[in-house]
């Protein structure tokens, strides 16, 4: 029986070139944008991220447990390389008007990203911006307060820690160094020579700002002053290149830096990992990652001292970009105001090593004992008692980029006199 | 005939250089309107010697990779001139890298020289070249960097002259042969000047294509150490999307653009005076 005439194949003919660049370009498309079937029939909410590895995957698994909870919102999450390539992408994107509703960024570009007003107010998360611990939401900055806006909050969420290969300490008869003076000490005892090569360096950190600005902090000074006057630390900051001097040039107890941004950071961790260096300064953001991958037990420890205690915050910030539809902007605050409940703060903290940035999160993991089953995950939050505030100041980015970095690592390599490169640093600083 | 031509060249090429002009001139952060500067951000690129370090740097990397890369292309063509499986076995293998992606050649350089697990830098330890790794040294990473360059880029030139060599008329070799010249004098007063065309053109394209490196930069040095390997299209790129700094970023493209020309007008030029294009 023949087939009525709809379900009969079309009579065959040559295959245009149209068509042929049509379903090329309909089978490209189809393979860039998977369109997932939960988001059918939803307000759907960009999510613009900048993380790999072990964080991405928990991220990445609790942008799925949000989007099964509920029906109403979608969020696609889009990485989009590191801290400061996502920046780039974020702020091409904006002048494009194709920005995400959401995404996160450094604490120290937010004061810059809402004076040019782009960042929208997240007043009507209610308050939960009350819960967030005071240290990392730096009430009269980050989350408003005094004269500036709600705009940010706490994300994900750091100080640096030291990391001990506790195979080595424990075969040492070792513990964590308290002072700068044992950590050199330290570091020179731990080091390895063999034939001339340095098998093992007794100590690891990348040369860069952040860590730059904790030992400022500890020789007593401040990177930035209460009054926001960015002095870089003076003498402080100046006793802060000259440790890192010694360890390098000095010692040869610590590498000299590899690689520059956050491929330095990675090239610490594999250090570490590969028992290439047997204590390292690095983020709380890789405690999980570095207890899952040594070979060797990972002892998680404050920071030493010199003057004082002192340790920066680090990490991001969720911000709302005013570019994008109200609906989605709405759809993207449900997920921000999901991912502020003590359970994702939980697990977030608890998958990656970031700081739980939120009281009833750090109550709850206290309460269950938690902190006594995992240590390691105490040592930040501990530090926090010590931290450093950042100033609001729209000019810290660049004093950090432009500024002090390119002449860190001049100043520990011995390229140039550490004073005079501080000075000028401290004039442009004034003067950007 | 030409129409299409011109409105992509006009499209793609002078309308962006034009943009690249205008916001030379402004102050511009991508977020907050542009404003006019004059020429400040000229004179902030010359202030304190920085476009002077971005083009030593440039340099630095740029005629290693240039000179490394046209004397071993032609080291290899006067090779493997000739019939044979292992001449068309090593012809295919030193070309292949030329066809590999910069990201992959930065990565494999990138483990081949690391201090401690790579290979070159366990034969640089023994013959006693210090125990740092090359690209953690100010003075010896722009080279490096020039030297994977060359690696990559061999086979391309290889190419060039075997085609410039396989051009030359054996007639001319063999009189001059049959004149008594030795291999040597051969190869200097026929050869090469015979190939003075595809040398030139060699060198041009190499020389363009190594000032416009990124991605073997950003995957081994991200510029440093020191901004020592802070080349132009690199320090293009920190100014522009790290920096926030539009219109620096596009006053060192037209620098750069304006060297670039220089450069390549002036290589030709010196061709020309000897009558090889």
């Amino acid at each position: 029986m023949p087939l009525p005439s709809r379900h009969r194949a079309p009579p065959a003919r040559d295959v245009g070139r149209r068509e042929l660049l049509l379903g090329a370009g309909a089978a490209a498309l189809g393979g860039c944008e998977p369109v997932s079937p939960l988001s059918r029939g939803r307000q759907q909410a960009s999510l613009w991220f900048t993380y790999g590895g072990r964080n991405r995957e928990v991220l990445e698994h609790l942008v799925q447990r949000f989007n099964h909870a509920q029906s109403a919102v979608y969020v696609k999450s889009v990485f989009q390389g590191d801290y400061y390539e996502g920046l780039a992408k974020l702020r091409v994107a904006l002048a494009a008007n194709a920005g995400p509703a959401l995404s996160h960024v450094v604490g120290e570009i937010v004061p810059y990203l809402a004076e040019a007003g782009v960042l929208e107010r997240l007043d009507a998360i209610g308050a939960v911006a009350h819960h967030v611990l005071p240290e990392l939401g730096q009430r009269g900055s980050w989350v408003g307060g005094d004269t500036h806006p709600l705009v940010s909050l706490p994300f994900n969420r750091s100080t640096p820690i030291a990391y001990l290969n506790g195979a080595i300490f424990e075969q040492g008869g070792l513990s964590a160094p308290r002072s700068w003076d044992e950590l050199r000490d330290m570091a020179r005892l731990l080091t390895r020579r063999e034939r001339g090569r340095t098998t093992r360096y007794g100590f690891g950190c990348p040369v860069d700002w952040w860590f730059w600005a904790a030992l400022v902090g500890q020789a007593g000074g401040h990177v930035a002053e209460p009054n926001g006057d960015i002095t870089l630390g003076g003498e402080a900051g100046l006793r802060a290149v000259d440790f890192w001097q010694k360890l390098v040039l000095e010692d040869g107890s610590m590498k000299p830096p590899a690689g520059r941004d956050y491929n330095a950071w990675e090239q610490t961790n594999q250090d570490f990992l590969a028992g290439r260096a047997a204590m390292i300064w690095t983020s709380t953001a890789f405690l999980s990652y570095l207890e899952k991958n040594a070979r060797f037990p990972v002892v998680a420890a404050p920071l030493p001292m010199r003057e004082r205690h002192a340790v920066p915050t680090g990490g991001t910030h969720w911000v709302l970009l005013k570019s994008a539809p109200p609906a989605e902007k709405v759809a993207a605050l449900a997920f921000v105001r999901f991912m502020l409940e003590p359970a994702q703060v939980i697990d977030w903290a608890n998958g990656t090593g970031y700081i739980p940035v939120t009281q009833q999160a750090v109550l709850a993991l206290s309460e269950s004992g938690h902190f006594t089953r995992h240590p390691n995950q105490r040592v930040a939050l501990d530090q926090l008692k010590f931290a450093e505030p950042w100033p609001w100041s729209t000019r810290l980015f660049r004093v950090q980029r432009e500024i002090v970095q390119p002449r860190l690592e001049q100043a520990v390599l011995g390229r140039g006199r550490t004073r005079e490169l501080f000075a000028e640093a401290r004039r442009l600083a004034r003067a950007d | 005939m030409l129409a299409p031509t011109l409105v992509v060249l006009a499209t793609f090429y002078f309308y962006p250089l034009l943009v690249a002009v205008y916001y030379s001139l402004h102050a511009w952060d991508l977020l907050t309107p542009a404003r006019y500067v004059g020429l400040d951000n000229y004179r902030a690129l010359l202030a304190g010697g920085a476009l002077a370090d971005v083009l030593l740097a440039t340099l630095r990397v740029s005629l290693t990779a240039v000179l490394g890369s046209t004397l071993l292309g032609l080291l290899l063509a006067l090779a493997v001139n000739r019939p044979g499986r292992l001449a068309a076995f090593v012809r295919s293998s030193v070309f292949s890298a030329y066809v590999v992606s910069w990201v992959s050649v930065g990565l494999l350089w990138l483990w081949l020289l690391d201090a401690d697990a790579g290979a070159v830098s366990a034969l640089f330890r023994m013959l006693g070249f210090g125990t740092a790794g090359v690209l953690a040294r100010p003075e010896s990473a722009p080279y490096a960097l020039g030297l994977v360059v060359v690696w990559k880029v061999a086979g391309y030139a290889m190419v060039l002259f075997l085609g410039g060599l396989q051009s030359i008329p054996p007639s001319v070799v063999e009189a001059a042969t049959l004149d008594g010249a030795s291999r040597l004098d051969r190869f200097f007063h026929v050869t090469l000047p015979l190939l003075a065309p595809t040398l030139a053109f060699v060198t041009t394209t190499s020389l363009i294509l190594t000032f416009q490196a990124f991605d073997v930069v950003r995957v081994m040095t991200q510029g440093g150490p020191v901004r020592s390997t802070t080349v132009f299209v690199y320090s293009i790129y920190e100014q522009m999307f790290m920096d926030l700094r539009v219109g620096r970023a596009s006053a060192e493209a037209v620098v750069f653009f304006v060297i670039l020309l220089g450069l390549t007008g002036l290589e030709l030029w010196a061709f020309r005076r000897r009558g090889a294009v």
